[in-house]
Order: structure tokens, then sequence, then C-alpha cells
């Protein structure tokens, strides 16, 4: 049997960094273990850029300062201490990626360049021309071939196990062979990534952001925190989703409306498109609703105008997203303005993080980090250039912690485990020999159409009520659903089949928090609750399950420094 | 209704076969757009990776036509017009091991990517604390080829691979090891140099296939070059690559042509070119070597090729001058840089 003193789930920025921070200490045994191969993961989609008070563009830029714009982002229900230790261990973190290799823009006097970002009071954005993720990930994977981390690639996680009060290891499908695997670990890391796809369609997430992780911690009755914050993009192309950076309005985009007008000005004066994203995401479809959009229905759209920027600024600090706009919209930037409209993005929310020096869960031996988890820094609305800040520092926060734990615990029975790899491989038998139900797309695209007319930018109870009763519909449904591919190898027919239930438990979840949030705070807006409620909701949903049945708590934000004041940008 | 058929190949992980699909045309979409449509609606059991569907994560390579791409970028009316039929058939990528249908292993690739010490070795001035310094030229330098995305389309096309994959690496490799050589951060760049000599580096065939199937337009057949380059220069030159390249040189500045049977003489010295003996006439045989060649004269326009050559050195040690000083420039903290002092 496979046995691993530490084992991290998921090959993004995070969980590359826990592997490599548990794999330099002596004499532990340590596995990553992914989906897909490691530079696939979702990291490599980030373009703009990622936060540190490097004072580097701006010599007046200080911690205090990113650690509010982070608060105020948030719209202040990030919890503060977790926020100070972030913002303080960022330019560390950053330098330390500098000397990893990454390749940074430069500024002239040799230091990284610096942008400026959404919501964010000085050019503290470092990146590396528009493909900051891409880069990230590729020189973490270096990194992880130089130092010989032993990689499990195209392993699919299937469950937690859980014995006396602890995590002692995982069930897990290695694809290539179709076989399900018992893997024992004194820790697991969770970095497994976000839940964008229950949006399908209307997400810039890749394929595998099927909130595996989150659904494993549900499962095994960890709680997931604030999973209602899904922060929507402002700018994905129309058609497809596909994100267009950030980087566009930092640089100096438009956005406009089809009478040719600059709208962000009626709603965020000073900041203008340099709103934070949910501002500017709520902006974009009230200018849709209102009539000021260009098309109709799921095809409607405003536009980012770069035209001004100039041929030679596109060409040097938006090159991808010039690429990506003719290739997918068939249109050039330098020429057209690009149609857009906002798109899920992220998940402020994700597995409930009891402590955010060590990613520590409320399951002993279970850690989470990156996207899948919820420390919360981002609290209500996430700061561009804020995530692959998260995933960097976290993911090393996270490695350590799991590799200290690992020195003082055993592993635990092989019995536990064996069982649960008894129950998935009937539970495959019996799946994959399904002829007659559903099919697994159907239920999902009917899950993605319920969360983005339902559950989307704009949320009200008598939807998010429908919402939740099409979802238990679907919950049952899937039961029966058909995979369509009896084969073990390489079954991407039954991994599918797998994610779409881990999307599934994930949305119950994101509809409930919603539900029953009843006000308006960062990504979360309510038409029937127009305005944040300090009095009542400054606080944590805390979401976790037992048996079939969702449960809901609340917990108390951490205010340090900062009282909650009206956000206006 | 317009119909567009797919012939893709099929791997079960033991029997091959081709099986064909067909799909009402819709206009304005991808190959990676038809593979889903195919799975969803007509076999769910066809077997593809794709991830970002926006060519940044490398997942969705397969051949269309016998052409490495990503399936996600790629325009399916493009590829309609361009083959002129409204059959395509789809292949998992070339030159790697089939797992299952278009579903290729990587980890083996990552083993060899390893070969070259693909990673940072930083400068000894530089440490984790306060991180690196580079100049905005030196910085340009690796750009470019800091957008690979291991998709192994190059692998895929790549000529001298499908014929021997023991003594080549994958095209990426190459691009992946001269980023490293070209990064000015890098205090070893001759152990990747002689890495990549090691493992191939004199045996592209220059055929320029991975060239025009990079999805992010980079160009690992030029790496390759530069590594050959750069290797010279550095004083690798104990190959018979580096003797070829120089015989082939000294013939164009003699002569304005080459000596193909002197060739093998000077780039495998006398000894193991009379082993190639029955080779050279087997070559003659079939009119591809001519003896009456063996001492070409002149070309008439020998002067302007000379002319040529010698502005190319030219214009490589003016280059060279400016690189090395703007390079120390930015390593020496204690020269004093103009545009700051101003500010």
């Amino acid at each position: 049997m496979l046995k691993f003193d530490i084992l991290v789930i998921g090959s993004g920025g995070s969980g590359m960094q826990a592997a490599l921070v548990a794999s330099s200490q002596q004499g532990l045994n340590v596995a990553l273990m992914s989906k897909v191969f490691p530079t696939r993961s979702a990291t490599c989609c980030a373009q703009g850029g990622t936060n540190a008070v490097l004072k580097n563009a701006d010599p007046t830029d200080t911690i205090e300062k990113h650690t509010f714009d982070t608060v105020k982002g948030s719209d202040f229900l990030g919890d503060q201490d977790a926020i100070e230790f972030f913002c303080e261990h960022m330019p560390e973190t950053i330098r330390e990626l500098d000397y990893y290799g990454v390749p940074f823009s430069r500024l002239e006097s040799g230091t990284i360049a610096q942008r400026p970002f959404g919501g964010q009071s000085a050019p503290r954005t470092c990146y590396s021309s528009d493909k900051v993720g891409s880069v990230i990930l590729h020189t973490l994977y270096e990194q992880c071939l130089k130092n010989g981390v032993n990689v499990l690639v195209e392993w699919l996680l299937l469950d937690l196990v859980v014995e006396n009060d602890r995590v002692t290891g995982v069930v897990a499908m290695d694809m290539k062979t179709g076989e399900i695997q018992p893997i024992m670990a004194k820790t697991v890391v969770l970095a497994t990534g976000g839940a964008g796809r229950m949006y399908w369609l209307r997400t810039t997430n890749p394929f595998a952001s099927t909130g595996d992780g989150m659904a494993a911690a549900l499962r095994a009755g960890v709680a997931l925190k604030d999973p209602e914050f899904v922060q929507f993009h402002p700018t994905g192309l129309a058609g497809t989703g596909i994100l267009m950076s950030e980087a566009c309005r930092g640089e100096g985009g438009y956005l406009l409306n089809n009478q040719g007008e600059r709208f962000m000005k009626r709603y965020a004066p000073e900041k203008l498109e340099l709103a934070t994203r949910d501002l500017v995401s709520q902006a974009i479809e009230i200018e849709i609703k209102e009539g000021r959009g260009f098309g109709e229905g799921m095809q409607a759209y405003v536009q980012l105008d770069l035209r001004h920027l100039g041929r030679e600024k596109i060409l040097e600090r938006l090159p991808q997203i010039r690429d990506l706009a003719i290739t997918f919209e068939g249109i050039d930037p330098i020429d057209q303005p690009i149609p857009i409209r906002p798109s899920c993005h992220y998940s402020m929310g994700g597995i409930d993080v009891t402590d955010y020096r060590t990613c520590g869960t409320d399951l002993k031996g279970l850690y989470a980090t990156g996207e899948c988890a919820c420390l919360s820094i981002h609290g209500a609305n996430r700061l561009g250039g804020n995530s692959t800040a998260d995933v960097v520092l976290f993911g090393k926060v996270a490695g350590k912690a799991a590799a200290e734990a690992a020195k003082t615990l055993d592993f635990g029975s092989e019995q536990k485990v064996n069982e649960l790899v008894r129950q998935w491989e009937n539970s495959f038998s019996s799946t994959v020999a399904r002829t007659d139900g559903p099919s697994v797309a159907s239920i999902r695209d009917r899950l993605s159409e319920t969360m983005w007319y339902n559950v989307g930018v704009f949320r009200k109870e008598s939807e998010m009520k429908k919402a939740t009763q099409i979802i238990d519909e679907l919950i049952a449904e899937y039961k029966k659903c058909v995979v369509g591919d009896p084969s073990k190898i390489y079954n991407t027919a039954f991994v599918q089949y797998t994610e779409l239930g881990n999307l599934l438990l994930v949305a119950k979840a994101v509809v409930m928090g919603a539900l029953n949030r009843k006000e308006s705070r960062g990504s979360h807006k309510r038409e029937d609750y127009m305005n944040r409620d300090d009095e009542n909701f400054l606080k944590h949903t805390i979401i976790s399950k037992q048996g079939s049945q969702y449960k809901l708590s609340y917990r108390p934000v951490v205010v340090t420094k900062y009282q909650p004041v009206e956000r206006k940008y | 209704m317009r119909k567009i058929t797919f012939k893709i190949q099929r791997f079960d992980g033991q029997e091959s076969w081709i099986q064909e699909y067909t799909l009402d045309h819709q206009p304005g979409k991808t190959i990676l757009w038809a593979l889903i449509q195919i799975k969803e609606t007509l076999d769910p059991s066809l077997n593809f990776t794709a991830s970002c569907r926006h060519a940044i994560c490398g997942a969705c390579a397969v051949r269309v036509n016998g052409q490495a791409t990503l399936a996600c970028e790629t325009p399916l009316d493009k590829m309609l017009k361009r083959w002129e039929s409204d059959t395509l058939i789809l292949e998992p990528l070339q030159n790697f091991k089939l797992i299952r249908d278009l579903v290729v292993d990587w980890e083996p690739k990552a083993e060899r990517l390893a070969e070259l010490k693909p990673w940072l070795m930083p400068k000894d001035e530089f440490n984790k604390e306060s991180g690196c310094r580079q100049s905005p030229e030196d910085f340009k330098k690796i750009n470019k080829n800091s957008d690979c995305i291991l998709c192994g389309c190059c692998a895929s096309e790549c000529n001298k691979l499908s014929g021997n994959n023991s003594d080549f690496l994958e095209p990426f490799v190459f691009t992946k090891a001269q980023r490293f050589v070209a990064d000015s951060r890098d205090k070893n760049p001759v152990e990747r140099l002689s890495a990549a000599i090691n493992h191939g580096a004199w045996k592209c065939q220059h055929c320029q296939e991975c060239v025009t199937k990079c999805p992010k337009g980079l160009s690992p057949a030029e790496d390759i070059s530069n590594l050959r380059q750069e290797a010279i220069a550095k004083g690798l030159v104990e190959h018979s690559g580096v003797r070829h390249a120089k015989a082939f040189l000294d013939d164009i500045q003699k002569t304005g042509r080459l000596n193909e049977g002197m060739m093998a003489v000077k780039t495998d010295g006398l000894v193991k070119s009379i082993g190639n003996i029955p080779f050279a006439l087997r070559l003659m045989s079939k009119g591809k070597l001519n003896p009456a060649h063996m001492f070409p004269k002149p070309i008439k326009e020998v002067a302007e090729v000379r002319a040529i050559i010698l502005a190319v050195k030219e214009s490589e040690k003016a280059r060279n001058i400016a690189n090395a000083k703007r390079s120390e420039a930015h390593t020496n903290p204690d020269i004093q840089r103009p545009k700051e002092a101003a500010k």
C-alpha cells in the first residue's frame, strides 16, 4: 500500500509550494497527487499579476496600505489578523519566487515591475507580461523537478479517510490504470482549487475546477466557510467566458456601454474602471439589464476598449490578451473594442481553515490552501492579484505545518481505508454498468443554468429557493445518471461523473449560504436586501454536512484595526 | 444540413482502430468543441484531455490531419477550408506513449525534461531573501521562451524524434534549456550547454516542423541553433557537429559551394569516413553525389558570398559587445545608471 508522511493533493501553485516545502525537510516521505499533469493546473490561467509591497514602482507603498486595501476589498468580511499576516509575508515570498527563477517583468533598476490593479492604493501587482500564473506554475514545476518531488500524475481524489477524528489517508483512482487505490498519509494538504465550473460556460475557470477537495472535505465532516461568495470577473469574453485580465483595465482600458459612455463614472467616480471586481461586475449587469448593453439574453455584453492604449503598449503589455481576443472573438483589440461580460472567476469561500498560521482545519491532520481553502483573507470580494499571492504564500505555510505535524503522528489503520476502497470499487462497477438514465452533461447543464440565473451576480430569495429545489432534484437524479463508458483505463467519463457529484455538493452549500445571508456584501448582491448589514451579518457562514443534511452556523469576523466603514471607490 | 465527419484514432490500451463520427456543421467552432460534442452527444467513451480552453494549459494538443495543434484554439472552419474537405482525421500526438484514444503519457517526458536541468541556478550574488536583479533587456531575452506551455506539439512532429529518440530530446526541452542559458540570473549556462550537446543538440535536422507547430509562436529549432552557437562560444568545440558546421562555413567561404565528398572527412575524420565508403558509393550510384564535384571551382559571385559572411560576423561582434556592456551594468550595483541618477 502507498504510504506517505505528507500527501499534497492538487498541483497548482499552492500544492507545489506545499510539496516543495514539505519535501525540503529531511526524512519525510512526501507525495504530490494531481488529476492533471502539474502544468495544466488552474494557476496557469492567472494573467495579471501578484500583489506584494516591494515598493519598486511606488516607494510610498506600505504593508498597512496593502492590508487596508484587502480588508476594504473584502467588504470587511476578511479576518484582519489573517490579512495582516498575508500582507506582511508577501514581499519575501515574491523575492523567493524571483530566486526560484520566475521571469518577472523588470523596471530599469532591475527590480520586479509592478502595475496598478483594481481596488488598490498603489501599483503593487508584480507581473510577467500578462502570464504571471503560467510562469509561476512552470517555475514551481521546475523546482519540483530539481528537488525530485514524487508526483502521482493523473490520480483522482475520491474521498478522504477519517478515523478516530483525524485524517488517515485518501482513496484515489489511478486514472491510467483505473485502479482504485488506498493511500495512507499522516497528514493531507488539500490544494485542489475552486469550483467555478458549477457555472459551466459562464466561467473563466478551466474544466478541472470542480471543487473536488471542497466536496471531499464536506463528506469528511469538515465545514465550508462563506461558500456564497463567488467572484464574477467583470471581463470574461462574451462568447466563451474566457478571461481578459484585469491588467486590461490596470493598463488603462475603458468599459463602454452602447451609448459609447464610460459608465463606471456613475458607479465609482474616483476609481472608474479600477474599482473592485464585485462593483464593476454589478455595474456591467445593471447596464445590460437597463438596456445599455449590446445583444440580448445570454448573448448580451458591454465593451472593453483598449484602442487608445496604442499598438505598442498592447503588444508589449497585453500580447496574450490580444491573441485570445483574436482567436476566440475574432477581434483585434488594437482596432476594435472587445465584447465582454462578467464570468464566474473565483471561490472566495472554501474549506474552513481555522488557523491561518498553519492552514489547519478542524479535522486533525487535514490542511487546506489556495482557492479550495477559506482563511479568510478575501472575505466577500478578492482583490485582483491577491489569489496568486495567497497561493504561493499559504502553500508554504500549509506544507510546513503539515510536515511538522507528520513528525508527531503515526499512520492510521489499513482496515478503514481498504473498506472505503471496496465501497468505491463497488460504486464504480455499478455506476459504469448503468445504461438507462440522464447523462452527466444534461445534469451539469441544468446545474450551471440554475446557478447563473438564480445565484449569479444579482440574487433574490424567490430565485434562490427555486435553485435550492432544483439542486436537490439534480442530486437525486445524479444517483441514476449514466456514465456511458465501462472501461477502466483513463475513463474521463467517470472522472467527469465524479466531478459533477462534487460540484453538486458544493453548489448546494453556495445556495444555502446565499439564501440565508440577508444582506448585500461584496460579490453577494441581493436585490431584496440591497445594503450591507454589519449588525446581523458581519460574520462568516459555516456550512457542514451530516448525512444528506446541511447544517448552517456563523462565526464572528476577526477585526483588529479597521472598523467597518462604507465602501466607496 | 452540412455534415462534418471526424475519423478519430481510438485505442483501448491494447487495440487501435479508426472510428467515424458525424456532426452537424456549426460555424465559428473549434476542434475542442467538436471533441466535446462527440463525447457528450455521440460517444461518452471517447477520451481526450483539455482544461483551460484558451491555449495556456497545454492539455489538449492533438493531431488534425497529421499536424499537431491545440484543439481549443484551432478553428474548425479554418481546418475544413485548409484541407478543402468536410472530413478530418484526429489522432493522438506522435512520439508519446499512448494511454487511451487521444490521451498520451507525459510522465516519461518529465524525466527527459529533467535531463537538461531546466531550473534556475541563481548567481552567488543573489539570495532567497532579497531575490535577484535583471535588466528589462535581459528579461526580454527570456520572456519569449517562458511562453512554452509543454503542450508537446513540437515533439509530436519532430522528424528527428520519430526517426530515433535515443540520441535526441524533445524540442521543448531545448527551448527550456535555452531559456536558462539566456537568463542573466543564472550562474551555470555551461552545464546546460554541455548537457544540450550531449543530448543531441547537433542532431537536429532543421526541418522546422517544431517552429511551424508551436502554438505559442516559439522557435525550438532556432533555440537549438542558439545553444550550438553559445556552446562554441563557450569552448565546447570537441564535437563532430562543430567540425561539420565549420567545414560547411569553410567551403562556402572558399568556393561558394559545398564539397560534399570532403565534408564527411572533415566532420568524422579519415578513419571513420573510410567506413562510410560503401554508403558514398551507393549515393553515387543513385546520382546523389557527383565525384566530379570533389574539387569544386569557386562560383562567379564568391566575393559577394564572402562579403555577406564578413558582414554577419561584424554585426554579431557588435551585438556581443553591446550585450556584455549592458549585462555588466545591471549585475554590478556600483556602476551608476544614468537614468536612475537623473531621477
